[in-house]
């Protein structure tokens, strides 16, 4: 047989067989979306996952306590029922009633009870099992520093139970928005082990979807859960999560039209997006994470020398006057405009503008001013003694080391402009790009004098996180001001949440005025989105949120391969 | 022969302790954590040092290591801090993929290489071996990520002939068996031409080198006076010894069979060894970095083995007893 009668053969049998498959069957995608997401899923267990990937995805197996939304116009967070019909505070706030639906159930036929509640939280608590979220019970009962669960949780029936809290918080129901798991499957289970055990690839919710398959670095299959009532069963058959890490191959799936939901989409691509590909459309989801420069407010070789006892101001950045210097100089505006055009927001705090009751939004940002920025630094003490063009104090020159992470090409961009602008004012800025991981263990161990880096905030107001005690990883610039320590403790000891308003709004006062780091921009992420898939909510809560209430518009409109 | 092999073997298993110890100790020494990854947005503040405890990273550096022997020794590779699943069973998942794409590959990069080296050696001087050197190199030439990313929009999307990414469809579990394989194979028509075609041109150019220097020697010269076709004379005198260096190259090639293709396979969202090795490496996670470099070493051994018993088999000059 000559090749060619071979290729031809080949070809023909190819044909025959991806016509025959079709024959007489409903095509399985025919009620069916697929999402692109760039990374793979780490467990199915809520108590233990970490990756971006199972947190969007547990949404939609395991039972919530409450049907979170952020409410936009308000700027903050509603809880509306889910297995929690409704709560009561007593106790001055420190208890918390839960009155829980009782007809929910595992995907195993097993009711949802107290009693897995309460295994869930034992399990989020413990230090064995090391969660991410185990900073969601700090503020219940503790008894000899160690989480207690007894004191904490009180089952008075199948349908109620108590939450006792050290203190009232504005955050209560935050944290008590916690994923139940089945106490059924884990109760023997081995905490220490807890994150490799078996049973979270194979989760038993209560949601709208379960999982059907996953087949690793490949793809997850979900498909709807007949049995749920919380709320309901999804409108789709089911939803199918690809893993394609390299950006350009997910936009080109989604032009395709063999995905029908990606992030992100990089504001350079819209405009072709929007000229070439009428079935696509593209939608802004409000700011959650902002980019920043950090400079290290403390000494860092006296605090590591002294075990984190010593807190002095850091040679080049200690002094307030060089740090607004430093924002002065940086034309945040362009880099921003350059950067992300209408897809990005000038950061003037790390408060997000979403939570409109807690932002102070009568704060000027700093204009790009390298004039301003001389005066300051000449008035802090730094000038050119010698003529080569760099300032210097007390015989030493003003140059330091800026750290960002390497393939991250919108950093890289900002590093370079940083550098040139600091020129100007005569500061000398030596570029270093590092891998991610060390990049973050670095930042987080307070290790770098000066470094790009960004940060996500949490959808309930808590500036605790980033600029608490000194020892706290996410202060990663060793910013302390002993008013915004105060505000702190006050703004998270009120009974409701907007009581805290005036108390943030003096924080961002604070940091405006102090510039503990430069704060660039705001990101509003992208998500491209087929026009075949309706009723799509993708909001600030994650891609995926309400995905129940996905319709597919024409069920033969999926492009098969 | 045999003596010859089960000696190399047994001189492969020091070898193999000597670098998996090298790297348990250089990765724990490399600056990173494990664990500071998982430190990011709204977590713990405690959980770093909970997950050290929990991963017993905390443990002085030579408890750590009796420890990771006792485990060696036992056969048990642990368990992936990243994936939270037995390395065995990562690797029993992985290594398929890969050797479906590799093997391929190599298969493709060898018989095209080997057919454009005999092309243009006997046609050398000719208008046929310019195009031909000209057309590989260009492809050769281009890197592998442009390349595939061109493939993608060009094959792909523009001209809607073949998938872009991944080694299936996603609902090909529904398939008939000859249409699932059919699906599988045009999800690898784009990796392995990137992979093996386009490399292609490499192997041609040592294989127009060997065969023009065999095809002057005397016994070639031999050949032909003897009035052997010249089918037989290039096919069973010149093209036999031009092959050694080709099959040291195949040797040296082995390796990639299983350390797999990190660029093509980020590209193309194709699940193999060398993601893995890479994404293990960038996580810090150390039990699935000894096994991928214990994968990698033993096929580098395994090569090196294949390719000097094949030197034995094509030269008879060479002799091991």
């Amino acid at each position: 047989m000559s090749p060619r009668i071979l290729f031809v053969a080949v070809l023909c049998c190819g044909l025959l067989v991806s016509c025959g498959d079709k024959s007489g069957e409903k095509d399985p995608m025919s009620g069916a979306a697929v999402v692109a997401l760039s990374g793979d899923a780490d467990n199915f267990n809520p108590v233990v996952s970490s990756s971006a990937t199972s947190g969007e995805i547990q949404g939609s197996i395991y039972p919530m306590m409450f049907d979170v939304y952020f409410d936009l116009q308000e700027g903050e967070l509603k809880f509306d029922p889910g297995l929690v019909l409704r709560t009561e505070r007593r106790n001055g706030g420190k208890d918390v009633v839960l009155h829980l639906r009782t007809d929910v159930r595992w995907q195993d036929g097993m009711l949802v009870t107290p009693e897995d509640i309460k295994f869930s939280y034992a399990l989020y608590g413990d230090p064995e099992v090391a969660s991410p979220r185990r900073n969601y019970v700090e503020s219940m009962i503790f008894t000899d520093d160690k989480f207690d669960v007894d004191k904490s949780i009180e089952i008075i029936d199948d349908s109620t139970m108590v939450f006792h809290f050290a203190k009232q918080y504005p955050l209560q129901k935050f944290h008590l928005n916690l994923s139940p798991v089945p106490a059924h499957v884990y109760r023997n289970a081995d905490r220490k082990t807890l994150r490799n055990n078996p049973a979270n690839e194979r989760p038993v919710g209560a949601g709208p979807f379960k999982l059907e398959e996953w087949v690793r670095q490949q793809q997850i299959e979900l498909v709807r859960n007949p049995t749920c009532t919380l709320p309901r069963p999804s409108k789709l058959d089911r939803v199918i999560f690809r893993i394609i890490s390299e950006p350009t191959t997910r936009l080109t799936e989604l032009k395709k039209g063999t995905v029908d939901v990606m992030r992100p989409v990089y504001p350079d691509d819209v405009q072709d997006i929007q000229e070439n590909n009428p079935d696509i459309r593209l939608e802004t989801l409000p700011p959650r994470n902002y980019e920043y420069i950090g400079w290290m407010n403390i000494d860092i070789e006296a605090y590591h020398e002294s075990g984190g006892k010593t807190i002095k101001p850091h040679p080049l950045f200690g002094d307030r006057r060089v740090r607004q210097a430093l924002t002065y100089a940086i034309n945040r505006k362009e880099i921003m405009e350059h950067e992300l055009g209408p897809y990005g927001e000038l950061a003037v705090t790390d408060f997000s503008p979403i939570f409109r009751w807690a932002t102070k939004h009568d704060l000027i940002p700093y204009p790009y001013s390298p004039e301003k920025a001389r005066q300051l630094l000449r008035s802090a003490g730094w000038s050119d003694t010698n003529g080569d063009g760099i300032l210097d104090q007390g015989g030493k020159d003003f140059e330091f080391t800026l750290y960002y992470n390497i393939g991250n090409k919108r950093r890289e961009y900002v590093a370079t402009v940083v550098q040139k602008e600091l020129k100007d004012v005569g500061i000398k800025v030596n570029l270093q790009s590092v891998e991610p991981v060390v990049l973050f263990d670095n930042i987080n161990n307070k290790k770098y004098d000066a470094f790009i880096a960004g940060f996500q905030v949490k959808l309930a107001v808590d500036p605790s996180d980033r600029w608490g005690d000194v020892s706290n990883p996410f202060n990663t610039v060793g910013f302390q001001n002993e008013r915004i320590s105060e505000l702190l403790k006050l703004g998270l000891h009120v009974p409701n949440i907007r009581d805290a308003g005036p108390f943030w709004k003096e924080v961002q006062s604070i940091i405006h005025q102090e510039q503990p780091c430069s704060f660039l921009y705001w990101v509003k992420e992208i998500v491209g989105v087929n026009r075949r898939l309706k009723s799509t909510n993708i909001n600030i809560l994650g891609v995926t949120d309400d995905m129940y209430e996905w319709e597919i518009g024409d069920p033969n409109s999926y492009m098969t391969y | 022969m045999t003596r010859y092999i089960f000696k190399r073997v047994m001189s492969a298993i020091p070898l193999l302790f000597g670098l998996l110890t090298f790297t348990f100790f250089i990765i724990r020494l490399a600056p990173g954590d494990p664990v500071s990854l998982y430190v990011q947005g709204d977590v713990d503040p405690q959980l770093a040092e909970n997950l050290r405890v929990q991963l017993g990273l905390n443990d002085p550096l030579p408890v750590q290591y009796v420890k990771w022997l006792k485990s060696m020794v036992t056969g048990e590779m642990g368990v992936s801090f990243s994936r939270h699943a037995d390395v065995t069973d990562i690797l029993a998942d992985t290594i398929p993929n890969t050797l479906l794409l590799t093997v391929f590959a190599l298969f493709f990069n060898f018989l095209i290489g080997i057919a454009i080296g005999i092309t243009t050696a006997l046609k050398r001087g000719t208008l046929a071996d310019h195009t031909v050197n000209v057309i590989s190199l260009f492809v050769y030439s281009m890197p592998e990520f442009w390349l595939g990313l061109m493939l993608i929009l060009g094959v792909s999307l523009q001209l809607d002939l073949l998938p872009a990414s991944g080694m299936h469809s996603p609902m090909a579990r529904f398939l008939s068996t000859p249409a699932y394989i059919w699906d599988l194979v045009k999800h690898m028509i784009l990796p392995v031409f990137v992979l093996g075609v386009a490399s292609a041109a490499a192997t041609g150019r040592y294989m127009r080198g060997s065969l023009l220097e065999v095809i002057n020697q005397d016994y070639v010269r031999t050949a032909r006076a003897k009035g052997l076709s010249e089918v037989l004379v290039i096919g069973k005198h010149a093209l036999r010894n031009a092959l050694i260096p080709i099959i040291t190259l195949l040797g040296l090639s082995l390796p990639f069979l299983l350390g797999g293709a990190v660029i093509v396979e980020t590209v193309f969202a194709w699940p193999g060894m060398g993601k893995l090795t890479v994404d293990a490496i960038f996580a810090r996670d150390y039990p699935l970095i000894i096994a991928c470099t214990l994968v990698s070493g033993v096929m580098v051994i395994l090569g090196n083995l294949l390719a000097d018993v094949l030197y034995a088999i094509v030269d008879p000059r060479i002799r091991y007893d």
